[in-house]
């Protein structure tokens, strides 16, 4: 196997996890709240999380197939990367891996954003009047 | 129904530490993590095994205490790399202090990483750090309920590693007993019985790494 097929498995397989995270998440709040159909779930992924949004969705797709939790939709904002100077505090948006502030110079910073990967909300089908 | 969660989906460590494991896998090294009451033995099994193991061998290792250098002095004798890892007041060695650990260590040229955690048997079982196995040690100068005391490291650790063996005829620990204790919180748990001083019962546990080892490279 070549190594880009192989690390693309091994992302793949990483995010298969967080995926299955993401799904038992969805089924504990959907119960936790009368047990309806979970409609939509919320995610954030910021740029630098290390997940990727179609690997994740894929992933959501294939382990929720013939379970409760099939069908679900998902709402992906992808914040980007956000650096704060350590030095004089200026918020930037980092070009590449390039880290330095654009203000003073100084190249140490903090990440402030876009390394994300939350959960935002469930939206799950209401129960049917009494 | 909107339910606003705001929860991250893995913890900061989770984090780390599956990146950890994507090094270490890329890299084909296999890493252990050896857990232990404090004093069971993690530093004179993995003495022993230094010596054993061919000067050759491309093994580095991390061991993490409280305060002192004292373990890694000792485990630097072997002459193979090893670097401590002071935690000043925390009770588990967390993915952060590995990667700040390995940061001047090209993986490349590593085959076995053992990390030596912390003497505790709580906390460091909720830490990830991207091994491949943790590993359990309980020596025969402790209870033989201690499986039964501490269940989540037994119910998750690959091997458990009695030791102190030697000590089996002064001492009160029924052996027979300790193993069904771990085996009942972890059943078909593998468990091999080691004396340090004596250096007896060595075996099992090299051929353990031979095959885990063997695992790393075919994956």
């Amino acid at each position: 196997m070549t190594d880009a097929i192989l690390s693309a498995k091994k992302r793949t397989m990483h995010e298969l996890a967080i995926a299955q995270a993401i799904l038992d998440r969805a089924q504990a709040a959907s119960e936790k709240n009368g047990g309806g159909r979970v409609l939509k779930i919320g995610l954030r992924i910021g740029e630098i999380s290390g997940v990727v949004p179609d690997a994740l969705t894929f992933g959501i797709e294939a382990l929720s197939k013939d379970t409760p939790l099939e069908g679900l939709l998902l709402e992906v904002e992808q914040p980007k990367r956000k650096q704060r100077c350590t030095a004089c505090a200026t918020e930037f948006e980092p070009e590449g891996f390039v880290v330095r502030c654009p203000a003073c110079q100084h190249e140490q910073s903090e990440c402030i954003a876009g390394n994300e990967l939350d959960v935002t909300f469930i939206e799950i089908e209401d129960p049917p009047c009494a | 129904m909107r339910v606003e969660v705001e929860e991250k989906v893995l913890s900061e460590n989770d984090k780390l530490a599956i990146g950890l494991r994507e090094r270490f896998a890329r890299d084909k090294v296999l890493c252990v993590n050896l857990i232990s009451s404090p004093g069971s033995g993690k530093t004179a099994l993995l003495e022993r095994t230094l010596e054993i193991l061919p000067k050759t061998a491309r093994v580095a290792l991390l061991t993490g205490d409280l305060q002192t250098e004292n373990d890694a002095r000792r485990l630097a004798r072997a002459g193979f790399p090893v670097k401590q890892i002071t935690t000043g007041d925390t009770c588990h060695l967390d993915a952060s202090m590995i990667i700040k650990a390995l940061a001047d260590w090209d993986l490349a040229g590593i085959d076995i990483l053992f990390i030596e955690n912390v003497g505790n048997l709580v906390c460091p079982t909720s830490y990830d750090l991207g091994e491949h196995a943790k590993i359990v040690l309980l020596s025969v100068t402790e209870g033989e309920d201690k499986p039964l005391k501490y269940p989540s490291i037994f119910a998750i650790a690959e091997l458990c590693i009695i030791n102190k063996i030697d000590l089996l005829p002064y001492v009160p620990f029924d052996l027979e007993r300790a193993i069904a204790n771990a085996r009942h919180v972890h059943p078909g748990m593998e468990i091999v019985q080691t004396s340090c001083t004596k250096v007896q019962g060595l075996e099992p546990w090299l051929a353990w790494i031979e095959r885990r080892r063997a695992q790393v490279m075919a994956e």
